[in-house]
């Protein structure tokens, strides 16, 4: 076995948490369950990869295989990564019927037309999600196995996720070998970014609940209930308008779980306008921000905010719209003409 | 009591503490075997007025024990004691009393911690980070926002948080140089001169260009950090210098910060 192929196999075991590292090599199905039975898998990690890397070694792993349990261990872990959203696009309306040895043959043959030196790994799962690892190489080297790129795509829909290595010199090619394997015209890089990959799915199939305007739930049991011994003297401040504000917060948010995204990026090139009375700037040119808001769940805390009084409800459209627009990356510039208080987003 | 003239002893015995503590297992540096060396120094070019007594350089650095004898020393950590125009202390101080309220560090928390326990046991002394409200932050951005850059290529940047919702948000803004300067300049109504409603009306600004947009109340969260191409400053009293040529100006502003904390 390639000495290569030995380092990486046990620097992706290592990765790892001790209490998976057998089942993810069941999965992997590429040693026995009689040769797993021999590890001790309650061992330092140090130990367990080297045994790891033994048993390969006895069944000639190649990297082939070894590429296949880092497709393993990153679908598992998919939220570790950054992933992109693209879109792509026929012209004609045609439903073609989805042939996946074609599109893996097609998808080969481009990247290799292109780059000699690449590692190619598809791998199916039960969503109909097809899951591609591309190690990047040179004509002059071998692949770099340590910075591939995962692309996740789903034959019945146009959009492909793509989980881009540091090597973006490899996206333009990378992106036109998927349009040819899958018979598409041309691909774009939607604004959206996260690192759940089933957010991003929710939100590009339209898979999060709906907004329901007319919908008026009864008060959830449990939820602000008011005690049966209250004084009477006591009264909510603005109980009306806390009402209010959760309504409309419901309206605009939906009554689902939020998809979950990390940040939102808004480029704002609109004019700076102040109240009369300041004496302040009164330029006609655009008074340039970068606005970036982050969290670790973004729309379920700006939803909290004007509940917590830190905003007004309802939201605005800017923020609001991020799920139906299905982008977290905006560039607003100033309406004009009849509303110069509107705002458009190209 | 302090004494300018013992500041080589001084060093002798900082070092001496440093290795014991090293020694005890209070370790400051894992694995490579190091000498470290102790310097302090006097540093008569920082200080603002006459009235500020010179500032006092302390460095730790390092040499490998491998490397060859007439290597490069290696920096490991600097500390800095110094009074910048902070004439509303020196003036109420007894003579030969040494008084430098502010102290820069630049290196490791851990040897922080060790150089500041050394003074703290040897001289009369506290140290404490210094906490940078949103006020003093406000302050700062509007002041730093207006200085004269040549090339302004850093953006006029807020940080904002909001740590107590169910899940914590925060917020950058940051404004082109050029932009947020033409908004203070015609805020300010004197050139070197800056008071407190010029600052709010700054502030009020940009937070109701913000609002316009977002329906978010940016003065109801906790500013937590300003940058410029002057300087950064963030609320747990890591600041950064970006520009020498406002140096002194940064550095008397730290220094009426930290006296304010005295008080």
């Amino acid at each position: 076995m390639d000495e290569t192929v030995a380092e990486y196999i046990r620097r992706t075991v290592l990765k790892i948490p001790r209490d998976e590292i057998k089942m993810m090599l069941q999965k992997w199905d590429f040693l026995s369950e009689a040769q797993l039975q021999t590890v001790n898998f309650h061992q330092i990690k140090d130990n367990i990869s080297q045994e790891v890397v033994q048993l390969c070694e006895e069944n000639s792993a190649d990297i082939k295989q070894a590429a296949v349990l880092d497709i393993i261990y990153n679908h598992i872990y998919q939220n570790k990564r950054m992933w992109s959203v693209y879109q792509m696009k026929k012209t004609g309306e045609e439903l073609e019927y989805f042939d996946l040895t074609d599109f893996k043959k097609k998808f080969k043959r481009r990247l290799r037309s292109a780059l000699k030196n690449v590692t190619i790994t598809f791998r199916e799962y039960e969503d109909n999600a097809i899951w591609i690892r591309v190690a990047w190489g040179t004509p002059y080297r071998q692949p770099n196995q340590y910075k591939p790129s995962y692309v996740v795509y789903h034959s019945q829909t146009p959009y492909v996720f793509i989980s881009a290595s540091v090597l973006k010199s490899n996206l333009p090619l990378l992106c036109q070998a998927l349009i040819v394997a899958s018979n598409y015209h041309e691909i774009r890089e939607m604004e959206l970014r996260s690192h759940s990959l089933n957010s991003l799915k929710d939100i590009v199939f339209k898979r999060y609940s709906q907004n329901f305007p007319t919908y008026c739930p009864k008060p959830l049991q449990g939820k602000t209930v008011e005690p049966e011994s209250v004084d009477l003297r006591i009264i909510h401040e603005n109980k009306s308008e806390k009402e209010r504000i959760q309504r409309v917060n419901q309206e605009v948010f939906g009554n689902g779980p939020q998809p979950i995204l990390q940040f939102a990026q808004y480029k704002l090139e609109t004019m700076f306008k102040s109240s009369p009375e300041m004496d302040v700037l009164d330029k006609k040119e655009p008074f340039r921000c970068l606005v970036k808001f982050s969290s670790p769940h973004l729309l379920e805390s700006l939803k909290s905010l004007a509940p917590a009084g830190m905003a007004d409800a309802p939201l605005s459209p800017l923020l609001t719209c991020i799920t139906q627009k299905a982008r977290n990356y905006f560039r607003i510039r100033e309406k004009k003409g009849l509303f110069p208080d509107s705002f458009v987003s190209p | 009591r302090f004494s300018r003239a013992a500041l080589r002893d001084y060093a002798r015995l900082l070092g001496a503490f440093i290795a014991a503590e090293r020694q005890k297992g209070l370790a400051v540096e894992v694995g490579v075997e190091l000498d470290i060396k102790v310097a302090l120094s006097s540093l008569p070019e920082l200080q603002g007025s006459e009235q500020d007594q010179p500032a006092v350089l302390v460095q730790l650095s390092s040499r490998s024990r491998a490397s060859p004898k007439n290597s490069e020393d290696k920096i490991l950590w600097s500390g800095c004691f110094c009074c910048v125009y902070g004439d509303d202390l020196s003036e109420n101080m007894p003579e030969d009393f040494t008084c430098l309220p502010l102290f820069l560090a630049n290196g490791a928390e851990s040897y922080m911690s060790v150089v500041g326990n050394w003074f703290q046991k040897t001289f009369d002394c506290i140290f404490r980070r210094l906490a940078i409200s949103p006020f003093s932050l406000t302050w700062m951005v509007a002041m730093w926002t207006g200085c004269k850059v040549d090339k302004a290529t850093s953006a006029v940047e807020l940080v904002f948080s909001v740590p107590r919702l169910p899940q914590p948000l925060d917020i950058s803004y940051a404004i082109h140089p050029e932009d947020a300067k033409a908004l203070w300049d015609t805020i300010q109504k004197t050139p070197g001169e800056i008071t407190q409603e010029e600052v709010d009306v700054f502030m009020d600004c940009l937070y109701s260009h913000f609002h316009r947009h977002f329906k978010i109340h940016l003065s109801a969260t906790k500013l937590v950090k300003v940058s410029t191409a002057i300087a950064s400053a963030h609320c747990d009293g890591i600041v950064k210098m970006l520009h020498s040529q406002y140096l002194s100006g940064v550095l008397m502003l730290l220094t009426e910060l930290a006296i304010s904390q005295i008080q």
